[in-house]
């Protein structure tokens, strides 16, 4: 590098292009370098971690025993399964069957839930509950939200931890279920995709809510998951949201969007009900573009107009009377 | 210009600090251009993709963070959602559903989850996204776990895991004895 750039310093200006070209080159190059370095260095932390016997024993075999061994475990993972699949009995779709059944009673218990949370934004929409807004946003953008993903986990495991007693109520209450189950496949329509299903259950059993007094403080801070995920549909209550917003987001001194320091124009200045604030010159700048809320997707002017009908709401009724 | 270089500056020094917050995620910036970064990211565990190792290439556009970066896959790999020849990466939050909020680092856990969770009615790999349609579930982990194997993993595991696949058996301890 040093004699690289100490040779083009005599050079004629007209082949400083070049020699900067040649340059880029090469740093390029010393970039991927440095690149598969890495990978390498990574790798072979797998490596070390799929053969120990590897540094004891130079040959092939026990190293490449070791190997074998570690690849057929993920091959095995999937045999149990099948096997216990099998031994349940009736037929290899039975676990499909089986989380198909548990849909009735979880969405019904979802249901009573969601229901009393409408009937409770009725009366105020400020103090609605996130549960129906939650699975409505989600099924299309489960893939952003993190704590979603980690929730469908859990619900996993716990089906998997259920499976017994669920067979016991199958032993037991298997026409009724079945007649339950083809009349909710009918109602969701045939061509609804299981995993969809699925995921609604899972959605429905999230396990927090993002303003849940009882969250305990070890799992992993709220905050940071909304910085993650800014279009979850945790936003859509707005009275409660904003709420949590500002007690939980501790004010940013710098705009997240362009990162420059936030003034105390800019620190006054909330554009949306979602909490989410940045300086007036991005506010401006995406206004011109797309004008959606950063930190929830919806267009300023609609949100604005939002928080009109929820937030103030003597304004509103002055100027219907 | 000037915002997207210093949001840019901002998200390298947090890259900086929280090295080890993400342990699947590397994020490296390019030495002489801050507007392509490289990322490595590891697998998810319990996916055809656990034990691969890929790598990302970002273009950052000069109107970041209000256009969202590009980013394609450099590894080749096998999924519903990843072109397998150019590696563009099918994601609603690369395309339409941006937002200036998100960051590189973001991005990175987002295309992680993309892994573990492909949408094949969406498909940039039709092949891929035909296997899951069908309920080939079996099918398209094979097959996308040959590819991390030919393409995301060191040399030696490779050759003998290949074998496996190849041979459609698991090479069990005795054969390898006698």
């Amino acid at each position: 590098m040093d004699c690289d750039s100490f040779s083009h310093v005599p050079l004629p200006s007209l082949s400083k292009d070049l020699g900067k070209k040649k340059r880029g080159n090469r740093l390029a190059k010393l970039k991927q370098c440095k690149l598969d370095v890495r990978r390498q260095q990574w790798l072979s932390q797998i490596r070390n971690k799929g053969c120990k016997d590897d540094s004891i024993g130079r040959n092939e075999s026990p190293s490449s025993m070791q190997i074998a061994y570690g690849g057929n475990k993920s091959l095995d993972s999937f045999k149990p399964r099948a096997r216990e699949e099998e031994n349940e009995g009736l037929s290899i779709h039975n676990r499909d069957l089986e989380t198909l059944m548990i849909e009735p009673i979880c969405s019904s218990l979802c249901n009573n839930d969601s229901s009393k949370g409408l009937s409770g934004s009725n009366r105020g929409t400020n103090s609605s509950s996130c549960s129906g807004s939650v699975c409505d946003d989600e099924e299309d953008e489960c893939v952003d939200d993190w704590e979603a993903v980690a929730d469908a986990l859990n619900a996993d495991n716990d089906q998997h931890q259920h499976s017994p007693i669920v067979d016991h109520i199958t032993q037991s209450e298997t026409n009724v279920r079945l007649a339950d189950f083809e009349q909710a496949e009918k109602n969701s329509g045939v061509d609804l995709p299981e995993k969809e299903i699925r995921e609604t259950v899972r959605m429905n059993c999230q396990a927090w809510m993002p303003d849940d007094a009882f969250r305990p403080q070890t799992l992993p801070s709220l905050s940071k998951q909304h910085d993650i995920s800014p279009n979850s549909g945790w936003h859509c209550s707005h009275g409660v949201v904003t709420w949590a917003w500002q007690n939980i987001m501790p004010q940013p001194s710098s705009c997240p969007i362009c990162c420059e320091d936030l003034d105390v124009t800019d620190s006054s200045f909330l554009p949306c009900s979602c909490g989410f604030r940045l300086c007036l010159f991005c506010h401006k700048r995406i206004l011109e573009a797309d004008g959606r809320c950063p930190g929830c997707r919806k267009q300023y002017d609609l949100v604005k107009r939002d928080t009109c009908f929820n937030g103030g709401t003597t304004p509103f009724r002055a100027v219907n009377s | 210009m000037q915002a997207s270089r210093a949001r840019l500056f901002k998200e390298y020094k947090e890259v900086q600090r929280e090295k080890t917050a993400d342990p699947d995620i590397q994020l490296v910036c390019d030495d002489s251009n801050i507007f392509k970064w490289t990322a490595l990211i590891k697998g998810p565990s319990e996916t055809p993709f656990e034990g691969g190792v890929f790598q990302l290439a970002f273009a950052v556009p000069e109107q970041y963070p209000l256009q969202p970066p590009q980013v394609r896959f450099l590894t080749k790999i096998f999924h519903p959602n990843v072109h397998f020849k150019t590696g563009e990466i099918c994601l609603d939050i690369l395309k339409n559903a941006w937002s200036p909020a998100w960051t590189l680092q973001s991005v990175c856990r987002a295309i992680i989850a993309l892994m573990a969770h492909p949408e094949p009615d969406s498909p940039l790999n039709c092949d891929s996204g035909n296997l899951l349609r069908s309920g080939d579930t079996r099918g398209y982990q094979s097959m996308a776990r040959m590819y991390t194997r030919l393409a995301a993993m060191p040399k030696k595991v490779r050759s003998v895991e290949l074998l496996q696949v190849w041979h459609g058996t698991t090479i069990q301890p005795s054969n390898m004895l006698s």
